[in-house]
């Protein structure tokens, strides 16, 4: 399964050559963005081929800023220092002012704080969450060159809180991914769930690559919870839901939506997921996120599934329509400086592919700002490059997900203020 | 051009610190014979002793205590040096393959402690919110990286010279005897285990050492930065450099680093646009390659540990 979706993306890559061969003669210029993701892991992979399918689409509207775009990608091995090095050879060696990456917080904190933000790089992560950029950003030490499209770990367990709330569920017990996401999750969730009355019985950590998680899960369920709460990642979440399952837990399970994968589904089998929801942020209201999707459904010849794609497209777009905003040989700062022309509520909305694109090109040439649209919903980023987002309460189904109900932004945010 | 430049002293100011690194190693395996699968401990326990010490109040978590770097760097230093005394206690009466188990157990405590302790170290998060010395003085760019980098060059000169010295002098002769027999040297009225001992600590405060300017190079520091990876490298680097040889390990953690990058720069360069998303596992093959191809054809590393007589029989 995997390895035909690596193929797929592979041809895909070609048909984009292909694309950005022909566009190439329209140009005589080429501009270089970085990414930095971690391709040697299995996730990591699509997540880079989905950036690329962005910037092929951009090239295919004839590039950005006046120039086709290039993108230089370079694994992170998920190692800070492997990451950080790669990150300050592109932009030193490739001379890149906009940086794409990493995923782990472990990784693009080092980056941001020893090469983008000193070397005025504009830094976008798809997928890093955790809140110590927040609190980096309050502080004003990202100087505005850090954004990222991963919507803060708040909606998530908001929505989290919402499920219990709304199926009556007394207590839940939480099983964590214990790394820097899996631990705000868990804090936040444990908070949220204790403000719309749930009772946490009991909230433990799973380690990554344990041949089993027996006893983590027996101490779970050893608190007899109405519902299980899952902040983990496919591999750890099918083990720990397996023995779950076996040793007769509920099917009663809310899931963040790391989980929101069909290796999960196929793993656990769909007959134990029953009762299962999951939450996401970031829903498909928009024609833009059908465009998105069903250009990705073409070109990959799979729904858009795994962790972090949509983040990772969207990243990718919004970078460079700040770039097309910015103008030709932008610094960082100005480039980032741009990202809100392109994200403006009260500007032109544009559609998140080749249309879209040059739509915008036309819009920001006449002096005006456009409101992107994505496979994210309409993204918006606060002072610190956070982003908040529509949400999506989900189910398995035998080919996928569908959508259980629908949040919009407002709705989103209002729940949150009730939380406090 | 000056990218170029700017590039190369970012790189060699990250091989510079693992050298530091690897010279700790080289004092405790290279020298003494004793087998530390746990370096990423002692290493993290510099890099956060330094960024707790030295580093700006943040919430949740011990630190902030903002004190003068120097002093911050010697506490990382300390910090290591306290956990080797320790650990060495423990584990030192165990003989090579059970000390390297032992000592690799400790690095996975130590990872474990502070992913979850986050009232210590912020957990999964890590530490930030260090400003780095004389940030103001030098601005953010490329002269700082440059004052940085000769700093850390200096510190890499002095530990050489340092452990060159002792190797060279009596305690030196004495930790190569241990290596070889122990049994031999206790019957000279040495005392094996205290030696061994003080050569494991003194080969962690540098490691400890190594790692409080590796958070202080990226003003961060996390569980991902003290993971077996690490340990893995920089005993790569020791191997193929030639164990024993302390220019050797210098040697190896420039060949390493840069053959870790540069592979990783040539692929994403010159590899096929199709395998451009492979990249990462081929550059893993790789390393993996060069690694087994040196234990197999050049086990002494390619600068072999000199032998040196210290004092000639028909001098006496």
């Amino acid at each position: 399964m995997t390895l035909l979706r690596h193929l797929a993306g592979g041809m895909g890559v070609a048909v984009g050559l292909t694309l950005m061969a022909g566009s190439a003669l329209a140009q005589d210029c080429t501009t270089k963005i970085g990414t930095v993701l971690p391709t040697s892991v299995d996730w990591g992979r699509p997540i880079a081929e989905t950036a690329q399918f962005a910037v092929d689409q951009v090239n295919a509207a004839g590039g950005a800023g006046g120039c086709k775009i290039e993108m230089v990608l370079r694994d992170t091995q998920v190692d800070p220092k492997v990451g950080v090095d790669a990150a300050k050879a592109l932009v030193d060696l490739e001379g890149v002012k906009v940086l794409l990456g990493a995923v782990s917080s472990g990784v693009s904190m080092p980056i941001l704080t020893s090469v983008t933000v000193p070397g005025g790089v504009m830094q976008m992560s798809c997928c890093s969450s955790s809140t110590a950029f927040t609190n980096l950003a309050e502080e004003g030490k990202t100087e505005g060159l850090w954004f990222r499209t991963f919507a803060t770990t708040a909606v998530q367990s908001a929505m989290g809180a919402k499920i219990a709330q709304d199926k009556g569920y007394g207590s839940v017990a939480i099983l964590y991914k214990n790394d820097d996401w899996g631990q705000d999750m868990a804090r936040l969730i444990a908070a949220d769930f204790e403000a719309v009355g749930v009772a946490v019985t009991a909230s433990v950590a799973i380690n990554d690559g344990q041949p089993s998680y027996r006893a983590e899960v027996t101490e779970a369920l050893g608190t007899q919870p109405d519902a299980l709460y899952l902040a983990l990642y496919p591999a750890e979440g099918t083990a720990a839901v397996r023995e779950w399952i076996s040793l007769g837990g509920t099917q009663k399970m809310i899931l963040a939506n790391s989980l929101k994968s069909d290796e999960f589904r196929e793993n656990v089998g769909l007959q134990y997921l029953g009762e299962t929801v999951g939450t996401d942020t970031a829903s498909p209201r928009s024609e833009s996120a059908d465009a998105f999707r069903a250009a990705y459904v073409e070109r990959f010849e799979s729904e858009p599934n795994g962790p972090g794609l949509g983040n990772s497209y969207d990243a990718t777009m919004i970078a460079l329509l700040a770039m097309e905003a910015a103008g030709k040989d932008a610094s960082g700062a100005d480039i980032a400086a741009a990202v809100r022309k392109v994200t403006d509520p009260n500007g032109t909305a544009i559609t998140a592919d080749t249309a879209g694109f040059t739509t915008a090109k036309e819009v920001l040439a006449g002096g005006g700002t456009v409101m992107y649209q994505g496979a994210t919903g309409n993204v918006r980023f606060d002072a610190n490059g956070d982003v908040s987002a529509p949400a999506v309460i989900w189910s398995f189904t035998e080919s996928g997900t569908e959508e259980v109900e629908y949040l919009s932004l407002d709705e989103v945010d209002s729940f949150i203020a009730s939380l406090n | 051009m000056i990218g170029t430049i700017s590039y190369l002293v970012f790189f060699a100011t990250t091989a510079s610190i693992l050298a530091i690194a690897v010279l700790g190693l080289n004092l405790q395996w290279g020298n003494t014979g004793l087998f530390n699968g746990g370096v990423v401990a002692f290493f993290g326990a510099g890099a956060y002793g330094t960024l707790i010490l030295g580093g700006t109040p943040q919430d949740g978590h011990l630190g902030g205590y903002g004190l003068f770097y120097p002093l911050a760097l010697l506490g990382g230093m300390a910090a290591a040096g306290v956990m080797a005394w320790i650990v060495g206690l423990l584990t030192l009466r165990l003989r090579h393959d059970y000390l390297a188990i032992a000592t690799f157990g400790v690095a996975v405590a130590f990872e474990n402690l502070m992913r979850n302790a986050e009232w210590l170290a912020g957990g999964a998060k890590g530490v930030r919110g260090f400003e780095r010395p004389l940030r103001d003085a030098l601005g953010d760019g490329f002269l700082y990286n440059i004052a940085f980098f000769i700093t850390v060059l200096i510190i890499l000169i002095t530990v050489y010279l340092f452990l060159e010295r002792l190797v060279a002098s009596p305690f030196g002769r004495l930790l190569r005897a241990i290596r070889e027999d122990e049994e031999a040297a206790s019957s000279l009225g040495k005392s094996p285990s205290r030696i061994r001992l003080t050569a494991f600590i003194t080969g962690s405060v540098i490691l400890g050492l190594a790692g409080g300017l590796y958070g202080t190079f990226y003003a961060f520091v996390s569980p991902q930065d003290v993971l077996p990876t690490l340990t893995f490298q920089i005993w790569a680097m020791l191997i193929v450099g030639g164990a024993g040889n302390n220019r050797g390990a210098i040697f190896g953690a420039f060949l390493i680093w840069g053959a870790w990058t540069a592979s990783g720069w040539a692929l994403s360069r010159f590899a096929p646009v199709e395998a451009q998303l492979y990249t990462g596992s081929m550059q893993f093959v790789l390393i993996g390659v060069v690694i087994v191809g040196m234990l197999m054809w050049r086990p002494q590393g390619l600068l072999p540990e000199r032998l040196v007589v210290s004092q000639r029989g028909s001098k006496e």
